[in-house]
C-alpha cells in the first residue's frame, strides 16, 4: 500500500507549536495543583464539588493536545498509511463523553439536593494553630482556581487560531471562562455564610449545567469532525475559505477549463481531492503533476491532496446516483 | 461581566465590615439556644456519656454542660439510640447528639459533625513486669470481647484473644492509651488505630457548629484529664 508522505509544519508554525506545548505542560501543572487544593477544601459544598469536577475535566484537552503533538511526529507507515491525525478526534470523543456524562450526573445531583432541601454543613478548620471557618478557605481555593487558567487561556487563544488547532482552542476557551465557575462557587459559599442554604445548590446547578453543556457541545463537534464535515474556522461554525480559495486558484490555470475541490479536516491539516477539467490532453501528465505541486504548496495546511482529471464536473453535487 | 468579581468583593467587604457574623444559621439554632434550651440527644457510651437516672455525665456530657453555661442555656437530655438521634437532628428536632461518636460515620451526609476534637490512640499495653515488645506478630493479644479492636490486632498480624475484662490480662492487651495507663499497664509504641472523636449537630447550622467547635478547642487540653476522672469516679 502506498504510504502517505509525512507532514511537516512550516518553521514559524513549528515554533508556535513548541510554545503551545510548553503552555499546555504549564496548564497541566497548574491544573493539578488546583485540583489538589480544591479537593482538600471541598468539604460538603456541592458547588465546590461541581467546580472541582470541571477543573478535573479541564485536564483533558491539554492532555489530548500533547498526545496529538506526540503522534503527529510519527510518520505514516505500512500499518497506518493515513498517519495518526485521527488520534486527537478519538481522544476528544472520549473526553466529550466523560464531560457530558459527568456534567449530567452533577446537574441531577445538585438539583435533587436542592429539592430535598439539604443544608450544607461547613465547620471550622485548624490552620497554623488558628481556627478559621472552612468557607473562607473554600472561597480562597476557588479564587486560586480561576487565576492561572485565566492567564494561560488568554496566552493560548491566539496560538490556537494561528495553528488552526481546535483542541488548543477548546482548551483556551475553557480556561478563559473558568473564572465564571469560580465566581459562581464563591457566591454559593458566601451565600451559605449568610445563612442561605440554597445558594450552594443553585451555584452547583449553574456550574454543572455549564459542564454538561460543554460536554454535549464538544460531543456534537467531534462527531461532526469524525464524519468529515466541511472545514470550519477555529471556534466558529462558519465555512473555512481555504477550499474555495484553492478552487479559484486552480481555475486560474490556463490549461484548466474548470476545477472543484473536496476537502476534509484532519486536525489542523486539510486533505482530500481536487477535480480538474483540462482544456486539452497534451502534456496532461506533466500538467497534473504541476497542479498537484501547486495544491500542496498553496497553503501550509494543505497536505496529500490528490489531483483527479475529469471530463466534466457534473457529478460534483453527488446526485448522480439518484438520477441514474 | 468583567465587573462581577469587583462587585462581589465589595459585597463581601461590606458584609464583613458591618455586624453580620459569618457564617449564619439558616434555622437560627444558635440564636434560639442563647438564653434558651439546648436539646441534646445522648447515647450511653462510657466514659463519654454515662446515664445517671435521667441526667447525663461523662466527658461529652460535661463538655455540653460547660458550653450551656457559656451560652446561658438550659439542657434538655433526650435518651435514645444513635439512629433515633440522627434522624431527629436531620429534621431539626435536636441540636446536638453525643455518645462517643468517632470518624468515619455513615451519617456524615445527613447531619453536621464537628471536626475531631480529641483523638485517642488504640495501643498495645503490657503488664509492668513483662519484657517490652516491638511488634505483635503471631503474639496473643487480649481485647475486649465483641469489639472492633480485635480486627486492629489482626491487621498487625497479632492473634486477638477476646476476654470480658481486658484490664485483668496477664499478657499484652490492646485498648485505648488512657485506659491502659489507667489499668496500670506499660504502654508500648505499637499503635493499632486512632479514634477521632466528634459531636453531631443539626445539618447546615453553621453558626451553631462554629460556636461549638470554638468551645471544644478551648477545652482541648483538659479532655484527657476529664477522661481519667470519668473513669475513676463512674458515680
Amino acid at each position: 500500500m502506498k504510504v502517505r508522505p509525512a507532514y511537516q509544519l512550516p518553521e514559524d508554525k513549528q515554533k508556535k507549536l513548541e510554545r503551545a506545548k510548553r503552555l499546555e505542560w504549564l496548564t497541566i501543572f497548574f491544573m493539578i495543583t488546583i485540583v489538589t487544593v480544591m479537593y482538600l477544601a471541598m468539604g460538603s459544598s456541592q458547588a465546590m464539588k461541581a467546580a472541582w469536577a470541571e477543573d478535573l475535566l479541564s485536564l483533558v484537552p491539554p492532555i489530548a493536545f500533547l498526545i496529538t503533538a506526540h503522534f503527529r511526529q510519527k510518520p505514516p507507515n505500512e500499518k497506518f498509511p493515513y498517519g495518526y491525525h485521527r488520534t486527537v478526534s478519538i481522544a476528544f470523543l472520549c473526553a466529550a463523553i466523560a464531560l457530558a456524562t459527568f456534567g449530567s450526573f452533577l446537574f441531577y445531583d445538585s438539583i435533587s439536593k436542592l429539592i430535598k432541601m439539604e443544608h450544607p454543613t461547613i465547620g471550622m478548620i485548624e490552620l497554623f494553630g488558628r481556627q478559621i471557618w472552612m468557607g473562607w478557605i473554600m472561597m480562597a481555593a476557588l479564587i486560586y482556581s480561576a487565576i492561572p487558567p485565566l492567564i494561560l487561556g488568554r496566552m493560548k487563544l491566539p496560538l490556537s487560531t494561528e495553528l488552526h488547532e481546535k483542541t488548543l482552542y477548546t482548551d483556551a476557551v475553557m480556561n478563559k471562562d473558568d473564572w465564571l465557575t469560580a465566581l459562581a462557587g464563591v457566591v454559593g459559599i458566601f451565600g451559605i455564610g449568610l445563612g442561605w442554604w440554597w445558594a450552594d445548590g443553585v451555584a452547583a446547578g449553574i456550574i454543572s449545567f455549564e459542564v454538561m453543556k460543554d460536554g454535549f457541545g464538544h460531543l456534537k463537534e467531534v462527531i461532526e469532525d469524525l464524519i468529515d464535515k466541511y472545514p470550519t474556522k477555529v471556534g466558529h461554525d462558519d465555512k473555512d475559505m481555504l477550499p474555495e480559495q484553492l478552487q479559484y486558484r486552480l481555475q486560474q490555470l490556463n490549461w484548466v477549463a474548470d476545477a472543484d475541490v473536496r476537502l476534509r479536516e484532519e486536525g489542523d491539516v486539510l486533505t482530500g481531492e481536487v477535480y480538474l477539467v483540462p482544456k486539452t490532453e497534451t502534456n496532461l501528465l506533466q500538467k497534473l503533476e504541476e497542479a498537484s505541486e501547486l495544491a500542496q504548496t498553496y497553503h501550509w495546511r494543505l497536505h496529500d491532496v490528490a489531483v483527479v482529471p475529469v471530463s466534466s464536473l457534473g457529478q460534483r453535487n453527488g446526485n448522480h446516483r439518484s438520477s441514474s | 461581566m468583567w465587573r462581577a468579581p469587583f462587585w462581589l468583593i465589595l459585597v463581601i467587604l461590606t458584609c464583613t465590615g458591618c455586624n453580620i457574623t459569618i457564617p449564619q444559621d439558616p434555622e437560627q439554632t444558635l440564636e434560639r439556644i442563647q438564653g434558651g434550651v439546648i436539646r441534646v440527644g445522648a447515647v450511653e457510651n462510657e466514659p463519654w456519656v454515662i446515664r445517671v437516672n435521667d441526667e447525663a455525665t461523662g466527658v461529652e456530657a460535661e463538655l455540653v454542660r460547660m458550653l450551656a453555661t457559656e451560652l446561658d442555656a438550659e439542657i434538655e437530655w433526650i435518651w435514645g439510640s444513635e439512629q433515633e438521634h440522627m434522624e431527629a437532628l436531620e429534621h431539626y428536632k435536636l441540636d446536638l447528639a453525643i455518645g462517643g461518636l468517632t470518624q468515619p460515620t455513615p451519617w456524615s451526609n445527613r447531619v453536621g459533625f464537628t471536626s475531631p476534637y480529641f483523638e485517642t490512640q488504640i495501643k498495645v499495653g503490657i503488664p509492668q513486669s513483662a519484657p517490652l515488645i516491638d511488634d505483635i506478630e503471631d503474639l496473643e493479644v487480649a481485647v475486649k470481647e465483641g469489639t472492633v479492636i480485635a480486627s486492629y490486632v489482626e491487621a498487625k498480624d497479632g492473634i486477638p484473644a477476646p476476654v470480658k475484662e481486658p484490664s485483668q490480662a496477664q499478657g499484652p492487651v490492646a485498648a485505648a492509651e488512657w485506659e491502659l495507663e489507667d489499668w496500670g499497664f506499660t504502654v508500648t509504641d505499637i499503635e493499632l488505630h486512632t479514634e477521632k472523636h466528634i459531636i453531631a449537630t443539626s445539618p447546615g447550622e453553621n453558626a451553631w457548629l462554629v460556636r461549638l467547635e470554638q468551645f471544644l478547642r478551648t477545652q482541648k487540653s483538659s479532655i484527657k484529664r476529664m477522661l481519667q476522672q470519668a473513669e475513676e469516679n463512674p458515680l
